[in-house]
């Protein structure tokens, strides 16, 4: 199952960096998100909200880099249903769990962005995800072969 | 008295002749019969669309670039605005206000799942967002009211050719976008019909084709004819999720009695909750 997750995710990591150029949301396009920037966010998630139609995580940021002030950040990412089928579940990430986060900041400056990808600092494990993930019948059997 | 008791008997009177010479003579109801065995029998042989089905983005987003609808001029010069506003970062925000993406925009851009039912004289479309979005197409042969109040869906009928499910849509909001992406779309503007024919690809019965036919004479020089394609989900863990627009317009929190409850949380144009300061 290990290996399995970790296929799921390196699988929809290159599938995300592919589908980078194109809107990833679930109800609006997020060209308001600057994908020529990519930036790292260290810190500890404060807040995680499970919900449509977008799925939020609060991290708070304690390295400053460049354009990326330290403080709370509020990360969007798409609907529950897609990330469970890029392989997230609603415990993936929680409360209190050290993260590395790459995250395409709004392009007003303000610390808002959009998740490209989510490390957790104690394990190493890695999430992403596409909306594009399910563009196939039975993405599950599939990843199960 | 006596003058004012006689008024009042008269009016009365006349009152009750015409509440009676205004009521329009009974009609008998229509009724939803019953379902007979016969008819949940002839369910079993229908094709089997179980499963739950997701969309195939990328074929939108193909389709967004290569099928474009035949707008008027009016309706082209608003597309153009809306991909070069997108291509600029600032997204027109078509469905951002959790109303329905509606008809046709649900068929054409959704990024969320839905489950097809089938019950007798009914096949109903189930999705996983707007607050559990829903498609009624009833197929006991009734027809279109006359004059069907507009609605997000509008009002279908269908009717089954082989294990092709044929829809007839009318009744729609004039409101609802035709759109081509999530920021990108015209409202139809009224009078708009739209005739699908729905089936499994015989070459693959786990992908569902959608070929619409969209008329809209407001804002479309003559009927658009697209495909959309779904791709079935049969991993019980991607099973449809409740899907409430709203609930991202709120945070969960305390009340002063220590009640858990919900209170409502900032977003920007764009749809994004509004980050810390």
């Amino acid at each position: 199952m290990k290996t399995s997750l970790r296929k799921t995710v390196v699988c929809s990591a290159l599938l995300g960096l592919a589908a980078a150029a194109y809107p990833v949301s679930a109800h609006h396009s997020t060209t308001m998100f600057d994908r020529d920037k990519l930036i790292p966010l260290t810190g500890v998630v404060k807040e995680l909200h499970w919900t449509n139609p977008h799925v939020a995580i609060y991290v708070e940021n304690s390295v400053k880099q460049p354009n990326a002030d330290t403080g709370l950040w509020l990360i969007e990412l798409t609907s529950p249903g897609n990330l469970i089928r890029s392989g997230w579940s609603r415990g993936t990430i929680k409360p209190g769990d050290k993260v590395v986060v790459n995250v395409h900041p709004l392009r007003d400056g303000s610390k808002g962005a959009a998740l490209q990808k989510i490390t957790l600092t104690d394990t190493g494990q890695s999430f992403t995800y596409s909306i594009r993930d399910s563009d196939r019948p039975n993405i599950d059997q599939e990843k199960e072969k | 008295m006596k003058h004012e008791l006689r008024a009042i008997l008269l009016a009365t009177l006349a009152f009750a002749i015409g509440t009676v010479q205004a009521a329009a003579p009974a009609e008998k109801p229509v009724l939803n019969p019953a379902p007979t065995a016969k008819d949940w029998a002839d369910i079993a042989k229908l094709p089997d669309w179980s499963g739950v089905w997701t969309p195939n983005i990328s074929d939108q987003d193909r389709k967004a670039r290569s099928d474009m609808p035949p707008w008027t001029a009016k309706g082209m010069e608003q597309v153009q605005w809306q991909l070069a506003e997108e291509k600029a970062g600032r997204p027109p925000p078509l469905f951002v206000n959790c109303l329905p993406e509606a008809m046709p925009g649900w068929m054409l851009v959704s990024h969320n799942s839905m489950e097809v039912l089938f019950t007798p004289g009914r096949v109903t479309m189930l999705g996983e967002s707007d607050g559990g979005r829903l498609r009624r197409i009833y197929t006991d042969g009734r027809k279109h009211p006359a004059d069907p109040d507009p609605t997000f869906h509008g009002h279908s009928t269908g009717h089954w050719e082989g294990d092709t499910l044929v829809v007839d849509t009318v009744g729609v909001h004039p409101q609802t976008y035709i759109s081509i992406s999530e920021a990108a779309g015209v409202p139809n503007n009224g009078d708009m019909h739209i005739k699908e024919r729905i089936f499994l690809d015989p070459k693959n019965k786990d992908t569902m084709i959608f070929e619409m036919e969209i008329t809209a004479p407001k804002v479309l020089t003559r009927t658009w004819k697209t495909t959309r394609i779904w791709y079935r989900q049969r991993a019980q863990k991607y099973d449809i999720i409740e899907g409430v627009c709203s609930e991202g317009y709120f945070r969960p929190d305390k009340d002063k009695w220590g009640n858990d409850i919900f209170v409502p949380i900032q977003h920007d144009v764009g749809g994004n909750r509004i980050p810390p300061k």
